[in-house]
């Protein structure tokens, strides 16, 4: 981006999608007809989105790299920011900066099996990743999705979670089902057990609750997977987005430059507690 | 490069002060409360250069306030107009004076943070329409220990021109080319330096630095490995618990440059400002994350947040320790914690 960094660009939404009660999906375009054409970002990175008059949020990127008529962010209502941009309408303005940060390892696992582990809303920046799988899946080896959220009604994506399943194996399961629910019910972990994987030749992709990525990280470790082929997208609150703040940083690596996609070898090395759970 | 250096009578200094002012905002150390504090300054008479040791608060807020204001905007029918507040520090015109050898270190340390991979205009800015007269230090203060941090009593960068008191003249070391202007430009105030002087100040220096070297400390810019392998010490339990999480280290440290940013609105929510703020590892709000997790709940991680930023993480982040030894977060600590005892401790 030229200029000023701090400064956002205005961007339209196009289309908001309601996924869940509290959960929707935003289609942006920069008014800037140029800038939105030079829009170029992988999937895993993230933008900086401004409600103006509520501030400013990261949220990953949910769309394909290769819609370049628009991009979107897939949102839960939480605090300040997302509550405010629940309540915008098609046509609003937003203020957007980025790309920032690293992506999924996409090329570089080019020929392995993928297998994708998504939690709750943490399933966005894993959409984005499909996509482009999908755009190139001779590339690629076997791919699975397992995917967990707290309820049926809190799944994200359903009706395209049926149009992947053509191509990819897609697992769900909840914590707590309904009447009408007859899939799956546990953690997301649960899904493992019907998995054959072979760990050498397949690498992991996880976005979720650390909790999440605590217990499915372990599980990978015991089935043999090594530590490269354990990939994590971390949350932190990345107010710059530049390596500035200070707000991202674990063990001084700052998420928004460095990650928030790292592999689990380098995760392993940070000497915090919060992070050191996975390193046990 | 060989370096030119020159004396300067006192009173002339107050002349050369109301010629910068001129065309410059001029910061200088002032009599503040039980101490000194930079300050923009009317009249040099104001100016105290006898300080000892440093200011009450670091000069960063001078390069990066404590409250800055980014951007401003007014939401109209037909689209967002953002004003940008860079703009009007392209006509800003500073000198800071009296500014320490600790401290212009810490601005150093600042460069590098702030032009890491991205570039804070904002603080580029400042920076480079600042023009800086270094002042040594005549004697050090209570928890000065810049000689262990490789930050003082003298420095060979990081200044335009850098002052030693001589008693009844400075000895003036020019340390760039914008320093070199002022000498250029203002001839009827500076004297050739000779041997004497630069003797004089040599003997200043080698006191002050025997003085601080008396201490004994470890060398703090080689701490890293020490520190990594010390990360599950005993020891910083018992800080965590003594620690109050107050926040007074961050913000008088002149290498933290950790900050919020928010949005302030008008009431008639038809305008905005974006704004930044200093934050602190210290508070417990400071990893906390939409989902509410907090990365560094407990008050011992947030304690080795800091301690660590400074002299192992800034080592990975821009080749150097980010402690300039100025003693300040020991001065202020309301649990009495001392990064030199710490590091003492832990040598067992």
């Amino acid at each position: 981006m030229n200029g000023n960094p701090y400064i956002p660009k205005l961007a339209v939404i196009e289309n908001i999608k309601d996924e869940t009660p509290n959960i929707k999906t935003f289609r942006l375009k920069f008014l800037d007809e140029a800038l939105q054409k030079e829009f170029n970002f992988a999937p895993g990175q993230f933008i900086e989105l401004t409600v103006f008059m509520y501030g400013e949020a990261p949220f990953s990127i949910s769309s394909s790299p290769f819609s370049t008529d628009f991009f979107e962010i897939t949102v839960k209502k939480m605090g300040t920011v997302t509550s405010a941009l629940m309540r915008k309408k098609t046509g609003d303005l937003v203020g957007v900066r980025g790309p920032f940060g690293r992506g999924w390892p996409l090329v570089e696992v080019r020929g392995m099996n993928i297998l994708l582990v998504g939690g709750g809303i943490g399933i966005a920046p894993l959409r984005s990743a499909i996509l482009f799988l999908l755009s190139r899946r001779r590339d690629y080896g076997d791919i699975t999705l397992l995917y967990g959220a707290r309820t049926p009604r809190d799944l994200v994506f359903k009706e395209e979670l049926e149009r992947w399943s053509e191509h990819l194996d897609v697992r769900v399961t909840v914590d707590r089902g309904d009447e009408k629910w007859r899939g799956r019910v546990g953690v997301v972990t649960v899904l493992f057990d019907e998995l054959e994987l072979d760990p050498k030749e397949t690498v992991c992709f996880q976005c979720g609750p650390p909790i999440m990525m605590y217990f499915v990280t372990k599980r990978l470790l015991e089935m043999g997977f090594p530590k490269d082929h354990i990939v994590v997208s971390l949350e932190r609150l990345m107010k710059c987005g530049m390596g500035f703040c200070g707000h991202c940083t674990i063990s001084g690596r700052y998420v928004c430059l460095e990650g928030p996609v790292f592999r689990y070898n380098e995760v392993k090395g940070f000497l915090e507690r919060a992070v050191e759970v996975y390193s046990e | 490069m060989e370096r030119e250096f020159l004396t300067i009578a006192k009173e002339s200094l107050n002349e050369l002060v109301d010629r910068l002012m001129e065309t410059h905002q001029v910061i200088a150390p002032v009599p503040r409360n039980d101490g000194v504090v930079f300050d923009v300054i009317s009249s040099p008479k104001e100016m105290d250069l006898e300080y000892r040791g440093h200011t009450l608060l670091p000069p960063k807020r001078f390069f990066f306030p404590e409250k800055e204001i980014l951007f401003v905007y007014k939401v109209k029918a037909d689209g967002v107009e953002i004003h940008d507040k860079l703009e009007e520090l392209k006509s800003l015109r500073q000198v800071i004076i009296g500014i320490r050898p600790c401290d212009i270190t810490g601005l150093l340390v600042l460069d590098k943070i702030f032009t890491k991979m991205f570039k804070d205009p904002y603080y580029i800015a400042r920076r480079k329409n600042t023009l800086v007269i270094g002042l040594t230090c005549n004697e050090p203060a209570e928890y000065c220990f810049c000689v262990f941090t490789n930050s003082g009593p003298l420095l060979k960068e990081g200044f335009d021109l850098l002052l030693t008191d001589l008693g009844d003249r400075y000895l003036v070391e020019v340390g760039t080319e914008k320093g070199s202007n002022v000498v250029r430009f203002n001839p009827d105030i500076f004297s050739k330096a000779g041997e004497r002087d630069l003797r004089e100040r040599e003997e200043i220096i080698r006191e002050v630095a025997e003085r601080i070297k008396a201490q004994k400390l470890p060398d703090f810019t080689s701490l890293y490995d020490f520190m990594r392998r010390n990360f599950n010490s005993k020891i910083w339990e018992k800080y965590g618990r003594k620690c109050l999480a107050c926040g007074k280290c961050n913000f008088t440290c002149p290498t933290c440059h950790c900050f919020d940013v928010f949005d302030d609105p008008d009431l008639s929510l038809k305008s905005g400002k974006r704004i930044r703020v200093w934050d602190s590892c210290h508070f417990i709000s400071f990893t906390r994350v939409a989902s509410g997790e907090i990365f560094r709940r407990e008050r011992t991680s947030r304690v080795k947040q800091r301690i660590y930023h400074k002299l192992c993480y800034s080592v990975d982040e821009i080749g150097i320790i980010s402690c300039v030894g100025c003693g300040r977060c020991i001065d202020v600590c309301s649990a009495g914690i001392d990064v030199r005892e710490v590091v003492r401790e832990l040598e067992g």
